[in-house]
């Protein structure tokens, strides 16, 4: 009993220390939880503002009439149009169509909203122009307009409407991009914190002969070990944290599942992937043989497992090997949990992978140690 | 307290330590001597459960180095030839982690007491320099109270002032009666530190005795110094029995 009980001391103080370290050393701190911030910005801010469709569009109107003086106001101020009124001329727009700067470009016709011959209405026909690399959002745009004309028709023209479409949004939140980038990042951090950290370590701690002095003390490997885990879930809880806080705050990231199962999914991981950094750092002699062999895990696992892009852009063959990979199963775990509301006994496939890898890394871990 | 039986350690075609035997006792300084490449760290090393025991036995307190490492390890104390530390560590924190390995909880300050760092305590590791570096870890080596002391090259890269009060410690160490076998390449701290020194060249031991006897041994084989007559010192001793030829790694 008083066994364990030293057994134990010995971990919790070198896990106490350490990461006491950690929270001291500056460039620690940056890598550690600056720089996943960065990127947490970086990232958001490219999808925030993607929830509303919009087109950039510019409007050239030919006609003097009330009607289309009106059309312009209301497309200007509508919210689904974004209007680039610098351009005045065809020419203008069409160069900016070809850079892809406008998805169209609204003509109105010199006789538009005039009332012609012995009609009683206004009357006129919007050209929507387009280049064919923006055929997809010309489509759209066309038939919003379309379906604007016909409610104003309906004003001037009664008729008759036997058959509708009526669209109705059943879900009350779905995954938005954020969702699937936040959770992209948190595993990027994850990977970062686990791999990085150690690899850089290691190989410095046994230049300097540290680990070497350490092993002619009783220290075994597995308490070192542990005490690297319990320190890297502290310092990884905190940058975590901070990512979620930046998440809500900032992004509006709304987490629907259960924050406990969340922290342990997360816990888990992080020793997972530390165990990565464990094995390359613990193996090798000095940095300029980790550093190869780390670029070979690292950037293709970050591009697999969906760290910057969702995996479901990726091919079906491509899709069924990554999905293996060890990062993989935390990233899709993540998001199950916190944007889906699933629980841990839900994602039993995810939960499972991450435990197997967790056996196989650390297996290899111990095996490749050295002190020196 | 430590009993060396024909130690031996090769490297690929090279017999770095052929055959060395030795008795170390209890409470005394006991010094291996000689040129770079003779063998003196790898036979620390394997005392030490760094490296492999190639065959023969090393007891240290009756205890087999190569069938009991982990047991050796809690009698032992190791300095290392170039102490480092880990960076934006406190001192106390360094005596806390080394008494820890040993699964010992500690009074980190009566610890630096004794090697008058008392007054750095609260300072991080990168602040010391090398002879403050040095005590920090002579005393980190005795946390937990270790039989045997092991010091390679202790002095070596210090400036004199820091190299006898290094010599102090170390005196202080044995007094404790603990056995201390340190190897060095200065023939002076050799004289005035060690109660026996061991001689060795190639992997072999050339001569082992009191500095004193040495130093008598010579002078009775009709040595005698150029410009001094009837004196000589260890440095004497040391080339005589080693040869002037400079070695790799000098």
């Amino acid at each position: 009993m008083a066994d364990i009980k030293r057994t134990w001391y010995t971990i919790w103080t070198f896990a106490r220390i350490s990461t006491k370290r950690f929270f001291r050393d500056r460039t620690a701190l940056f890598f550690g939880l600056a720089f996943p911030l960065v990127f947490l910005f970086i990232f958001g801010g490219l999808n925030s503002g993607g929830g509303d469709v919009s087109f950039n569009v510019a409007i050239i109107n030919n006609s003097e009439s009330e009607f289309a003086k009106q059309f312009v106001k209301e497309a200007e101020t509508g919210g689904v149009l974004k209007v680039d009124n610098d351009i005045t001329t065809l020419d203008a727009a069409k160069e900016k169509m070809s850079r892809s700067e406008l998805d169209a470009t609204i003509e109105l016709p010199a006789d538009f909203g005039t009332i012609k011959g012995d009609s009683t209405y206004p009357s006129g026909e919007v050209q929507v122009l387009y280049t064919q690399n923006n055929q997809q959002s010309a489509a759209a745009l066309t038939s919003i307009l379309d379906a604007q004309m016909k409610a104003i028709n309906g004003q001037f023209v009664t008729s008759v409407t036997p058959f509708t479409v009526q669209g109705q949004e059943i879900n009350e939140r779905s995954l938005s991009a954020f969702d699937y980038t936040f959770a992209g990042l948190l595993g990027f951090a994850i990977m970062g914190m686990g791999i990085f950290g150690p690899i850089n370590v290691f190989p410095e701690l046994k230049k300097m002969g540290i680990l070497r002095r350490l092993s002619t003390t009783p220290i075994k490997v597995w308490q070192y070990f542990t005490s690297t885990m319990i320190s890297q879930a502290v310092t990884g809880i905190v940058g975590i944290a901070l990512m979620f806080i930046v998440a809500i705050t900032v992004f509006h990231l709304e987490v629907v599942g259960n924050w406990f199962e969340l922290g342990v999914l997360i816990i888990v991981s992080m020793i997972m992937i530390l165990g990565i950094g464990l094995a390359l750092g613990g193996w090798a002699k000095n940095e300029r043989q980790v550093a190869p062999l780390a670029n070979i895990i690292v950037f293709p696992m970050m591009f697999l497992a969906g760290t910057f892009f969702p995996r479901f852009l990726m091919p079906d063959w491509l899709q069924n090997v990554s999905a293996f990979i060890p990062l993989t199963p935390v990233i899709d775990g993540i998001r199950l949990i916190a944007t889906e509301g699933k629980h841990l006994i839900d994602i039993l496939p995810q939960v499972g992978l991450i435990g197997l890898w967790l056996i196989v890394i650390y297996f290899i871990a111990f095996r490749v140690f050295r002190w020196e | 307290m430590i009993e060396v039986k024909n130690l031996k350690k090769r490297y690929g075609d090279k017999q770095a330590v052929d055959g060395i035997s030795f008795t170390v006792k209890k409470g005394e300084i006991f010094g291996i001597l000689g040129p770079n490449g003779a063998g003196k760290t790898t036979t620390l090393e394997m005392m030490e459960t760094l490296r492999s025991i190639d065959s023969g036995t090393v007891l240290i307190d009756g205890i087999d180095v190569k069938k009991h490492p982990q047991k050796i390890k809690y009698i032992i104390g190791v300095q290392p030839q170039t102490p480092a530390f880990q960076d934006k560590t406190r001192l106390t924190e360094v005596i806390e982690l080394f008494a820890a390995a040993y699964g010992e909880k500690v009074d980190p300050m009566a610890f630096l007491r004794d090697v008058d760092l008392e007054e750095k305590a609260k300072n991080y590791v990168e602040d010391l320099s090398g002879g403050q570096k040095q005590r920090l870890s002579i005393t980190t080596a005795l946390v937990h109270g270790p039989k045997v002391f092991f010091l390679d090259e202790p002095t070596t890269g210090l400036d004199p002032q820091a190299r006898r009060h290094l010599w102090e410690l170390i005196g202080k160490v044995r007094d404790k009666g603990i056995s201390v076998i340190m190897t060095t390449h200065y023939m002076d701290e050799a004289e005035v530190l060690c109660d026996r020194i061991a001689v060795m060249d190639n992997g072999k031991i050339v001569a082992i005795d009191t500095p004193q006897n040495l130093i008598k041994q010579l002078l009775e084989r009709g040595f005698k110094k150029k410009q001094h007559v009837q004196q000589a010192n260890l440095e004497d001793v040391f080339i005589d029995l080693t040869g002037k030829e400079l070695r790799e790694g000098a």
